[in-house]
């Protein structure tokens, strides 16, 4: 019986099993999610749980997390990592430039490995929304105020970084992708030591500390304007625009009264190659690594055949899961134990029609 | 006198031989610290940083699940550990060298097939090798690494060498230093986006 109990006890890795009242709070949430994403004209949309692996490869950040299996016909199949990835084919196919834009949205689990030791990343759900179609700054600042709602709705307080991949590739627009993808991990790791050696190849004194203080800045729309202010000679026209385009948005967000915490992060500049404006993560205090992430990219569906822009976020919901507000708690419940069934039955019905929990 | 900020920061410090480095470091910054008897966690004097003490090789354990939102430890520890931190300073002190050492005279054979090789450190050590296209085969050891050559369990180690005084008493000279050790502050970049106001305080604190 050991030997058997042992092998039931034991699960693959990126598994998970989810008891009553955790269960009870992931499907509430998630499904105030659906309502409030809807409510703003995002429509659901459902992608197969595994594809092919070769259309993906290079879009995956660590290929050694992700799950492959080989087809009847021996072709490497790869199980959902990441919904973004999937949904980009899926839109790239379904997709007609007159049905642009489009609203979507999306919820489900995800499958990453994760070390046997390194178990508490709870990186196995996805939800998220995509605005497709739209280019303008108005279509980041949709998704961010969506952002906001859905913080809100969740009743959690998260920071959210954003920066912009629109500047960092207008500040190393002359180094090759390998190099720009060497610098983009300098600068999301903080590592500026590597960066100034690296900006040495392609560039001068001034740029050097120019670029290495730029994007260690975080802080307000006022400070960055003090910052550019004082660097007139050695900033460059490309990066003057990705700048005020952010500075843009975060005017826009305190005007609209936004009420999470939104801040300029520079060096966030997005995880993922494909990104190409705004890119943004959130953090909660408590939380190991950042609960949402995302921005804009506008060559992604390119890539799978139709060229749209687009902007969206997914959150890792069960990361935020133990930190949601009490509506989402499994509500008091009343047992009803008289012997007779008809009169417990009756009893029971008028409790639940006060919306509350009976059991026979 | 520092002022203290409201909530301290959290910061793992490792137990053995980086203590008293970092003690007497903290202290000429003004942030003296100390632990009574046996205990393991405890405030430095200005109130800013709550400090725990933790085993060396377990240090980017809590770092990375943002339990210890900072961490001093040498770049050894942290390769090993395979995560991914922010590095916020270097420091001067506890600086060591990773090398390869045989016994004395035994010259580094290039005919060799494979380099048969016994080490705590087995990801620095298959990665260092495969990097330059040698093949090695490693043999995980916990601690007196040295024995190893002498009693012809392996040819050759990969450990840190700071004196070198162990390898001479055991007979054995380094081959090769294969890189530069550095102690540093790291930080969960998590921690880190929720904290670098009062985590720069700091740093600059240390820096100054």
């Amino acid at each position: 019986m050991t030997e058997k109990l042992n092998r039931f006890l034991q699960v693959p890795m990126g598994t998970e099993t989810i008891y009553i009242e955790e269960a009870y709070k992931h499907r509430q949430a998630n499904e105030e999610l659906g309502k409030l994403f809807t409510s703003w004209g995002y429509l659901p949309v459902e992608t197969p749980v595994f594809d092919f692996f070769d259309i993906y490869q290079d879009f995956i950040p660590a290929l050694k997390d992700i799950y492959r299996l080989i087809d009847r016909e021996g072709d490497l199949l790869m199980l959902r990592s990441d919904i973004t990835l999937f949904l980009a084919k899926q839109m790239g196919l379904s997709l007609k430039e007159t049905d642009l834009p489009v609203r979507i949205c999306y919820s489900g689990t995800i499958l990453r490995h994760q070390n046997r030791e390194d178990i508490s990343k709870n990186e196995f759900f996805q939800t998220g929304v995509e605005l497709i179609g739209k280019e303008d700054s108005n279509a980041d600042l949709e998704i961010l105020m969506l952002l906001n709602s859905t913080f809100n709705s969740l009743e959690i307080k998260p920071i959210v970084h954003i920066g912009s991949r629109k500047l960092l590739n207008a500040s190393v627009s002359d180094f090759n992708n390998s190099d720009k993808k060497q610098i983009m991990s300098m600068i999301s790791y903080r590592n500026f030591e590597n960066l100034k050696n690296k900006l040495k190849e392609k560039n001068d004194k001034e740029r050097i500390d120019f670029l290495t203080n730029l994007f260690q800045f975080i802080g307000t729309p006022e400070e960055l304007k003090t910052l550019i202010d004082s660097s007139e000679k050695v900033i460059i026209k490309e990066e003057l625009t990705a700048i005020n385009d952010l500075i843009l948005i975060m005017e826009s967000l305190s005007k609209l009264n936004v009420d999470s915490d939104f801040i300029i992060d520079l060096s966030e500049v997005g995880n993922q190659s494909y990104y190409t404006g705004i890119v943004f993560q959130g953090y909660i205090e408590g939380v190991d690594s950042a609960v949402v992430s995302g921005g804009r990219y506008d060559n992604l569906l390119g890539q799978f055949g139709f060229e749209a822009p687009s902007v969206g976020f997914s959150l890792l919901l069960r990361k935020v899961e133990n930190q949601l507000g009490k509506k989402f708690s499994l509500p008091d419940h009343e047992n009803i134990d008289d012997k007779n069934f008809i009169d417990a039955y009756r009893k029971a019905e008028k409790i639940r029609k006060n919306g509350r929990i009976a059991i026979l | 006198m520092i002022q203290k900020s409201s909530e301290p920061l959290s910061l793992a410090l490792p137990k053995g031989r980086l203590m008293e480095d970092v003690k007497n470091f903290f202290e000429q910054k003004g942030l003296d610290f100390s632990f009574d008897n046996r205990k393991l966690v405890s405030y430095d004097k200005s109130g800013n940083l709550k400090i725990f003490l933790v085993k060396n090789s377990d240090l980017p354990t809590y770092v990375n699940h943002g339990i210890a939102g900072l961490g001093i430890c040498g770049s050894d520890v942290l390769y090993e550990s395979g995560y991914k931190f922010f590095n916020l300073m270097t420091f001067e002190f506890g600086g060591t060298s990773m090398c390869i050492a045989g016994m004395k005279g035994q010259k580094q054979n290039n005919d060799e097939r494979k380099l048969s090789v016994a080490t705590k450190f087995t990801k620095f050590t298959s990665d260092y090798f495969h990097k330059k296209g040698i093949p090695v085969e490693i043999i995980k050891l916990n601690g007196s690494v040295e024995l190893a050559p002498v009693l012809g369990l392996t040819p050759y180690i990969v450990d840190l060498v700071e004196t070198g005084s162990t390898l001479k008493a055991n007979n054995l000279e380094v081959l090769e230093k294969l890189e530069d050790i550095k102690v540093h502050l790291i930080a969960n970049p998590a921690y880190y986006k929720l904290h670098y106001k009062s985590i720069k305080k700091i740093v600059s604190i240390l820096k100054g």
